[in-house]
């Protein structure tokens, strides 16, 4: 397969989003641009302007009308996707690390940063997708507060029933969207190791964790129970599962500070795919300068995209050999 | 009268003389369904080009999502506002083909993998450590390059030892280039009497001396007046590095006279030259 490089950032990446019928990619680095792309041929259909400081996380609204980020300049943005204009500003005490629209699109949470006296916060926005995209509630509807451990990365479950979040030591917890309660917290990663990402499994009752401490975890999203434990060499940043084969990917390297002192081999700068089952690693693809920050699968399952800390994206539309891969057991249960 | 009536003067007629003017584009369908395109143009150097493509057209089918569709017709926007459709190449390149094949044994594969990369490294970092070496003036050259090829012998390998074997192998070698027939003159020893072509080498191959230990900075015009003191030379080679044009350490000089040249050797052997001392000897006879 030959990667399409996208080099319309200058800064390092920090989140890549497909939308979720796979034609579009978004992607957000620290140098304040919203990207948007066609993940075909890795045309540039626009970018989005506004934002004054690092772009943290974006996320793409369902229906592919609306766009949600979150940046270090303390604001959530939402863009109407067609046209690249800014259709409404929520501004919050602290940076904001992660956004993430619920299944349906009508809700947006917002995981806020612990900083200058507050605390980590979840915020929950209601949307509207009215003639009007301007018309959106000034004031979020639910704000959580992590009182033990700030939320770094958060997600909506099947049918928004819950909302996962998981934090700075390491733990995951699961909140009711609609009292904010929490209902569970769970410790699945070594203590103090930062949870860099959580991406859900396409039907979203399964979630993928990927920790400082140098492994993933699959978890079910009703009780936090730990499914199945990919374990990595060098500290994670995103993991990502991949529809229409079993397969989960993995993307880290050694941290950024570190990364002078290491050649590209050493740093571990690869996507590694592990079949999701098998817990098995079946490959690494190469490519990147810098450490992985963020990978995205496309929602049909045939392309995958990476953004490193060098400022690139890199598109990979999987061929032949990768559908084909089947374990003997598999090959096995075709044939009945 | 008008011109276009009555074209009375040929050379008015500019069509033919325009050097502008190109035929017309000629389209002609094929029997098998593609297209022939004949067009003209001219080229860098001015000259006219005849370009004849052949177009087969081929309609493909395709399902799209309504949504994804109407949305391939969205107009650009932010900086990418007004510019043309297609991928723009400042911001999206192709890159180098990655061989990705799943499989269970991946990394005792990818050990494979590095440990012949690894040792292929290896070797060719070797080799760029190497230089070609002559193995009669230790020049960087082949040794069948070495300008001493019949004058000297190798440097560390004893004379007398190659008569028998290499000896015939040479002069086969000699002969035909790997041919397994020996002409008889070649045969018994190729150093056998009138096998090197003119006595010329012979004659300087007993009064030329091999110097070694010369100093670094030594030049050959030194080393020319120094050794001319004994007698007429005939030639002087000092072996230098290629690329930093600093002398090797030995020289060789050739004398008319084969006394010269014993004198030579005598009185400037262990001679302080520079700040080393000479060790002057005859030099070798190449077999």
């Amino acid at each position: 397969m030959r990667p399409i490089l996208l080099s319309g950032h200058e800064r390092s990446l920090t989140q890549i989003r497909f939308n979720r019928d796979g034609d579009l990619l978004f992607s957000v680095s620290k140098d304040k641009i919203v990207c948007a792309w066609w993940s075909a041929n890795g045309e540039r259909l626009g970018t989005y302007n506004g934002h004054q400081g690092a772009v943290w996380t974006v996320d793409v609204s369902p229906n592919t009308v609306l766009l949600a980020t979150g940046s270090a300049d303390n604001t959530v943005r939402l863009w109407n996707i067609k046209t690249g204009e800014c259709v409404k500003v929520w501004d919050f005490p602290t940076a904001v690390k992660r956004v993430a629209f619920s299944p349906d699109g009508s809700k947006l949470l917002a995981v806020t940063e612990k900083r200058m006296g507050f605390l980590g916060t979840i915020a929950v926005l209601d949307i509207n997708y009215g003639e009007n995209l301007e018309d959106q509630a000034a004031e979020p509807s639910l704000k959580i507060t992590c009182e033990d451990s700030k939320a770094t990365v958060a997600g909506w479950s099947f049918l928004a029933k819950y909302i996962i979040a998981a934090h700075e030591d390491g733990s995951v917890s699961q909140y009711d969207p609609k009292t904010g309660d929490q209902l569970l917290n769970v410790q699945v990663h070594e203590f103090d190791s930062q949870i860099n990402d959580i991406q859900f499994s396409s039907d979203r009752t399964s979630f993928l964790t990927a920790s400082k401490d140098k492994s993933a975890k699959l978890l079910s999203v009703r009780d936090l129970n730990i499914l199945k434990t990919y374990p990595a060499d060098t500290p994670l940043n995103s993991a990502s599962i991949t529809p229409k084969k079993d397969y989960v990917i993995l993307g880290g390297g050694q941290a950024a500070m570190d990364v002078t002192t290491t050649s590209a081999r050493q740093g571990k700068f690869e996507a590694r795919f592990y079949h999701k089952i098998f817990e098995d690693e079946i490959g690494r693809v190469r490519g990147h300068f810098g450490p992985l920050n963020t990978i995205d699968v496309h929602p049909a399952g045939t392309a995958y995209a990476s953004g490193g800390e060098d400022g690139y994206v890199r598109i990979h539309h999987f061929d032949k050999s990768y559908f084909d891969f089947m374990y003997e057991v598999e090959r096995e249960q075709m044939r009945k | 009268m008008s011109r276009s009536g009555n074209r009375a003067d040929w050379a008015d007629d500019e069509e033919f003389d325009d050097p502008s003017a190109l035929p017309a584009q000629q389209v002609i369908s094929n029997k098998d369904g593609t297209k022939t395109v004949i067009s003209y143009r001219f080229n860098d150097d001015n000259k006219k080009v005849k370009v004849t493509r052949r177009i087969k057209t081929t309609v493909v089918r395709e399902n799209v999502n309504p949504q994804v569709a109407e949305r391939r017709q969205w107009p650009k926007f932010g900086n990418e506002k007004g510019h043309a459709a297609g991928p723009s190449f400042d911001t999206t390149s192709v890159g180098e083909n990655i061989v990705f094949r799943p499989s269970t044994n991946w990394k005792a594969q990818a050990k494979e993998a590095e440990k012949e990369g690894g040792e292929k490294g290896s070797i060719q970092d070797q080799l760029k450590d190497k230089k070609v070496k002559c193995r009669i003036c230790s020049g960087e050259h082949f040794t069948a390059r070495c300008p001493f090829k019949d004058t000297m012998a190798p440097v560390e390998e004893p004379t007398a030892g190659g008569a028998g074997d290499t000896g015939e192998a040479e002069a086969g070698g000699l002969g035909a280039g790997k041919s397994s027939y020996v002409p008889p003159h070649m045969r018994n020893g190729g150093s056998g009497g009138g096998d090197k072509m003119g006595g010329r080498f012979e004659k300087d191959d007993l009064a030329t001396l091999r110097v070694t230990n010369v100093s670094e900075l030594a030049e050959e015009q030194e080393l020319r007046d120094l050794f001319e003191r004994f007698g007429r030379v005939t030639r002087v080679f000092l072996a230098r590095d290629r690329e930093t044009q600093r002398a090797k350490g030995f020289a060789f000089i050739s004398y008319a006279d084969r006394s010269d040249a014993e004198s030579a050797c005598a009185k400037l052997d262990g001679f302080g030259y520079r700040h080393l001392i000479l060790r002057v000897e005859f030099a070798k006879r190449a077999t």
